[in-house]
């Protein structure tokens, strides 16, 4: 008793139930693609900000595209093998398909991660520095007088993780513990005192007691002093703060840290200046930032150049209307540590390889003041619904590759046996496989211009 | 479906022309994308012309579209069709003066 | 090969022994089975358990609407059992401070209460339990066309169906925000926390992607066994409606529920890192400007939402349909008047579906010519429903009929879908809607077509098949015990709600409009008798729930293939079908609907009935499988 049709197609339908079954799928991944580009549609038609166009690395993107569009070509030579009977042919275009599609997953992770190092920071004028930071991150260096848990969700092992040695108060952002990532303080090692005067810790159980304490006056709340200075050294990515000032700062849990702010201002590497959504390009605030007039010098100059070449090529338009000189022009990107080398870069030209992960760069360092900021964040889902949609749809992109590799080493190592004796199978599973490989180079076909592109 | 050896045979070369046809077209968006239309629009309207070129090639000839059984056409026309649908209405109602807008692009203001 | 006949005369154990060859273990028999039977009542039997913990859920928020501030009855009693005393304890402590229920609580059960009764109750057991169950044995298939997915359908449904359920118990619940969990208010719902994978609002989008991919999963393979699967002589104008109906609902999951799962996934990305894809430039909560990037849009939401869930409502009533259009012709002896002006209108409802979604969004600002568009789709709509409507009330013209059970749900089916079809029309003018839109007339409309409607027509459908199923009949006077205070009490709850609807009642009140007292003391009364409606109609279903558990080993045994005299293929298999279905392939003869058809020799003739006069068996579907 076998299920009819696996095989060999139904006469009137003239399909085999997998391919009924693939090409069903494949509608409603064209509804899913098609939910999340109207999606994309939607929120590029809504954005209140300058759309990023040619953001992403292009060459990157573009040899991914290659490598897919070989993928299908291969994935297609690997059918015609088994429908050909030629095992060689069949075997070595499905394991270079396999082969593209963890190639095409490698380029994609080092997309990722460089996204993931970088960082853009809103002034309160509009203006954005985009750049690295240290290693430590940017970081909240605050001084504790008093602690107040919120037993309801307290959680101190949270928390307690950013507990330092207090800061010197001389200020800026770097102290005493030699700017690197401070070291934290065992838990233990902490001794608060409560309002009676007890001395205790937060570690487990002296928390447990706290709180049981706590339960029996009728309390949800406990103020606690610190007996030898302590501070708070809080990365701020990943960690967010339900807010904070110069006199507090609140943690997600409810705790409230009262003290001293001594330091919160950011360290950038700056390799940006985005002048676009500043009132004024020559008044931005970046300017001030940059300390070095140099900058503003070597701004001015690039913005003339562009409005020179623009001017030729579009005599009688407004550039203030043109997307594309608005980019060249008041977007400036930065190729060197000081205005010097950055002329000298330039005038020796960038090489073509230059915006490659291995590629070595060397930025002017800025400190930004918080009170100067307005937001920031690194190039995730975070900073804007452009990168949003754009890691969510490569994200599922990504997904379904990895899916299609899998199911293809699975046809690989488990079915290749058919190619004797059950050929006509085999064939069927590949052609599904394919299938499924073709709508997913296709989708990337429009993900690239989309996204990297237009 | 005729898909007998030989005539698969034959159409491995196509394959491969294809797959060439696919690589040059992307060299093509890129540059395309580098050159300024004027206006976004121009470079988006070129930029999508191409790739929707493209994605009718890996369907017609890889995914064999150019020769399938009718029921498949009818699944993949209608899936389009409702996309169209999401496409076009989700704009349209997002922003209803949409459609005044065409209008007066094409006649002027009032 | 000979027609299956009738009445087999045969030990029904017999068969069961033929059929099961490869005797497999109990746990991959019953739990991890392939085979759509199965898999059917697992889904059957989970769908029964959310749909009585959603109703559940429901009473506890009728509670408070009718009494506002005053302490639920039984906490104490719950609190006092062993095992579970210490977790009601525990949680009501936090949800309901002494025994009165909190805003957050109501929130929580209304939102959980939509979401298990559309996604977790009625879809499993409209589509996937009726559906798998007897969709294959009425085309004639041994099985579905990939068993393994079948069964992976059900574990992810399952999973989702847990993940949703083990929610309650994180520190901050389980969803508060409505079945259709709009954004801002759901992203931002226990958004500034510590941890935001472990919100109630995290692990509802969780759960729905895996309720969704189960759907997707199972509606490609309901299709490809209807292409595919279909045996001798079945071609498409001798499918029953039923298998029409599931064929259309399996296109409508197809293809609108990936803009849900869009919506899901981009509502989990704003949740977990971040994003703005639906948060507005701007948005100020408790008086903070949130840390977001904004540019998003809270529409986008609500289109993909709808895009959904406007053909959702008739995934959920399509079902409906299908299991009715057996009942009828069987139980009035009269063929199906219109089969294929029904199956015509099916289709046409199907496709129409996708193009009327903005008419839930009428208040969002659109402007006129979109509103328009939407009025007229959804006015257009109601033409193949009220069709599909007619033709079976039509069908019961000069029938002689049974009133068993099952035909009691399935007339009484028929006004009650008729009032929430009609209902629904003056909702589909934006004008009307302006006044009507979010108030009880809301709740009244698609509960009616819900409620009294689709799960009327699921309880015909557990008495019809029931027997095939267990081998036994369900009693049925416990049934007419059911039948006739379920009746009453859905109207008694729903009917009222179109007279508060008209006076402005919101549906999201939580004290029921107490606070509103100057303009709504007039009818603040009828929710006290909603509310006692509620509970006699939680009365009503114990007679159910009894009969249901006693009948499985207790019921009258069936001695016949095919009791109730039906003329679908399922009623040809040994009873109940053993694994493989059919002791041999059947073959089809004739429509499916031949009642009292004048000049044979009894008031039925089956489809597999080779001998009546009328016999045919089109060779355009070749009978030989090419694997055996
Ligand atoms: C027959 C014609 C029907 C028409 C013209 C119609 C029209 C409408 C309209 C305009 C609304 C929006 C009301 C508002 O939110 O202000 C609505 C809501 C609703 N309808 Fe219908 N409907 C019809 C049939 C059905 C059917 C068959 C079902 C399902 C089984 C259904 C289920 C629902 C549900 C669940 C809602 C409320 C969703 C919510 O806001 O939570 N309707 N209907
Ligand atoms: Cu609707």
């Amino acid at each position: 008793m076998e299920i009819p049709y696996t095989v060999t197609a139904r006469p009137d339908t003239g399909l085999w139930n997998a391919k009924i079954g693939v090409w069903l799928f494949l509608a409603s991944e064209v509804m899913l693609f098609g939910g999340l580009f109207s999606s994309y549609i939607f929120l590029r038609l809504g954005a209140d900000y300058f759309w990023p166009i040619h953001e992403l690395n292009v060459k990157m993107g573009c040899f991914n595209t290659a490598v897919l569009i070989g993928s299908s070509v291969t994935i297609v030579m690997a059918w015609a093998g088994v429908k050909m009977r030629n095992y060689k042919m069949y075997f070595w275009n499905l394991l270079i398909t396999i082969l593209c599609a963890f190639l095409f997953l490698s380029v994609k992770f080092f997309e990722y991660k460089a996204k993931i190092e970088h960082y853009g920071v809103v002034l309160k004028d509009g203006t954005i520095l985009l750049g690295h930071q240290p290693e430590e991150g940017y970081r909240y260096k605050f001084n504790a007088d008093a602690v107040t848990l919120n037993f309801k969700e307290a959680d101190p092992a949270y928390f307690m993780r950013y507990a330092t040695k207090a800061f010197a108060e001389h200020g800026g952002a770097h102290d005493e513990h030699g700017g690197a990532a401070t070291p934290t303080l065992p838990i233990e090692g902490v001794k608060f005192k409560t309002e009676d005067g007890k001395v205790t810790t937060l570690a487990t159980n002296d928390f447990l007691s706290l709180k049981a304490a706590a339960k029996e006056a009728k309390k949800d709340s406990v103020k606690l002093t610190p007996v030898e200075p302590i501070g708070f050294n809080v990365q701020l990515l990943p960690q967010r703060l339900a807010s904070h000032s110069d006199k507090t700062l609140a943690f997600l849990d409810g705790t409230v840290v009262e003290g001293k702010m001594v330091s919160d201002k950011m360290e950038l590497h700056v390799d940006v200046i985005d002048t676009r959504a500043a009132p004024d390009a020559d008044k931005s605030m970046a300017w001030a930032i940059m300390k070095d007039a140099g900058w503003k010098h070597a701004f001015d100059e690039a913005r003339e150049e562009h409005l020179k070449k623009f001017k030729e090529s579009h005599p009688g338009d407004d550039p203030m209307k043109s997307d594309h000189y608005l980019r060249e022009a008041l977007r400036f990107e930065i190729h060197g540590e000081t205005p010097a080398a950055h002329e000298a870069n330039h005038k020796q030209g960038l090489g073509f390889f230059h915006d490659m992960p291995w590629a070595e760069h060397h930025y002017p360092t800025v400190q930004i003041e918080a009170k100067d900021i307005q937001r920031w964040s690194n190039f995730l889902p975070k900073w804007n619904t452009y990168y949003a949609i754009y890691f969510t749809i490569t994200g599922l992109h990504g997904a379904h590759v990895l899916a299609g590799a899998l199911v293809m080493l699975y046809f690989l190592v488990f079915n290749s046996r058919w190619f004797k004796t059950d050929p006509e199978h085999l064939a069927n599973r590949v052609e599904t496989g394919g299938l499924f490989w073709h709508f997913v180079d296709l989708v990337w076909i429009f993900l690239f211009p989309l996204l990297y592109l237009l | 479906m005729a898909n007998s050896p030989e005539e698969v045979a034959k159409h491995v070369k196509t394959y491969l022309k294809v797959g060439i046809a696919l690589l040059f077209l992307t060299a093509v968006t890129v540059w395309l994308s580098y050159v300024d239309f004027g206006t976004h629009s121009r470079n988006m309207t070129i930029g999508l012309a191409v790739a929707t070129f493209k994605t009718s090639l890996v369907v017609l000839i890889f995914m064999h579209m150019n020769h399938e059984r009718p029921l498949i056409y009818k699944f993949m026309l209608f899936s389009m069709l409702l996309l169209g649908v999401m496409f076009t209405l989700f704009v349209f109602v997002r922003d209803d003066g949409l459609l005044l807008k065409g209008y007066e692009a094409v006649f002027g203001k009032h | 090969m000979s027609a299956t006949t009738l009445t087999h005369d045969h030990a029904h154990d017999d068969h069961a022994h033929d059929h099961a060859h490869h005797e497999p273990g109990w746990l991959y028999k019953y739990i991890f089975s392939t085979d759509h039977k199965v898999i059917g009542v697992q889904y059957g039997i989970s769908g029964l358990l959310f749909l009585l913990f959603g109703f559940f859920l429901m009473m506890v928020m009728r509670w408070t609407i009718a009494y506002p501030g005053v302490p639920l009855p039984g906490i104490e009693f719950l609190s006092g059992l062993p095992v579970i005393g210490d977790v009601v304890t525990h949680w009501t402590e936090r949800w309901a401070p002494g025994g009165i229920v909190s805003p957050d609580l109501y929130n929580m059960f209304g939102a959980m209460h939509g979401t298990i009764m559309v996604f977790m109750g009625i879809v499993p057991l409209g589509f996937a339990a009726f559906g798998n169950y007897v969709m294959p044995l009425q085309i004639g298939a041994i099985d579905m066309a990939f068993p393994k997915l079948n069964a992976w359908s059900f574990w992810l449904f399952f999973i989702g169906g847990m993940l949703m359920m083990a929610s309650f118990f994180l520190p901050t619940g389980a969803a508060q925000t409505g079945w259709t969990n709009y954004s801002p208010l759901a992203t931002t719902t226990h958004y500034i926390v510590k941890n935001t994978w472990l919100t109630g609002q995290t692990w509802w989008l969780a759960a729905m992607v895996f309720v969704i991919s189960s759907s997707l999963l199972g509606s490609v393979n309901f299709i490809t066994t209807l292409l595919n699967l279909r045996v001798r002589g079945m071609t498409f104008f001798r499918l029953p409606f039923f298998c029409w109906a599931m064929l259309v609902t399996s296109f409508l999951l197809l293809l609108a529920f990936p803009p849900l799962e869009v919506a899901a996934i981009l509502q989990l990305f704003d949740r977990v890192f971040g994003s703005s894809f639906f948060l507005p430039t701007g948005l100020i909560q408790g008086g903070k400007l949130l840390d977001i990037s904004g540019g998003g849009s809270p529409l986008l939401y609500q289109h993909l939402f709808w895009f959904l869930a406007h053909p959702e409502v008739y995934v959920l009533i399509l079902p409906a349909f299908a299991i009715i259009s057996d009942v009828i012709p069987c139980n009035a002896r009269r063929p199906l008047w219109g089969y294929k002006m029904m199956v015509y209108s099916a289709l046409t409802l199907g496709f129409l579906s996708f193009l009327v979604w903005a008419h839930h969004m009428y208040l969002t600002g659109m402007g006129t010519t979109m509103a328009t568009y939407f009025q007229i789709t959804t006015v257009l709509i109601s033409v193949p429903s009220v069709i599909l409507l007619t033709c079976l009330m039509i069908s019961l013209w000069g029938g002689s009929i049974r009133f068993n059970t099952q035909m009691l749900f399935a007339s009484a089916f028929l006004p009650m879908f008729g009032i929430g079809g009609l209902t629904g029309l003056p909702l589909a003018f934006s004008f009307i809607d302006l006044h009507l839109h979010d108030t009880y007339y809301v709740i009244g409309h698609f509960h009616y077509v819900v409620a009294p409607g689709t799960i009327f027509a699921l309880f015909a459908g557990v008495y019809h098949w029931f027997p095939k199923v267990t081998g036994r009949f369900m009693n049925d006077t416990l049934g007419k015990l059911h039948f006739w205070p379920s009746l009453l009490f859905m109207n008694v709850i729903f009917g009222p709600m179109f007279v508060q609807g008209f006076a402005g009642f919101h549906r999201r009140w939580y004290d029921g409009g107490k606070a509103f007292e100057s303009t709504t003391q007039d009818l603040l009364w009828t929710n006290e008798l909603i509310s006692f409606g509620a509970w006699g109609l939680a009365i009503s279903q114990v007679p159910f729930i009894v009969n249901l558990w006693l009948s499985i080993k207790g019921g009258k045994k069936v001695t016949n293939d095919n009791p109730w005299g039906a003329t679908t293929l399922e009623w040809c298999t040994p009873t109940p079908p053993g694994h493989g279905n059919f002791l041999s392939e059947p073959v089809t003869y004739r429509g499916p609907y031949e009642y009292s058809v004048p000049g044979h020799d009894s008031d039925f003739t089956p489809q597999f009935d080779g001998q009546a006069p009328g016999a045919s068996a089109p060779a355009a579907t070749p009978p030989v499988a090419s694997h055996h």
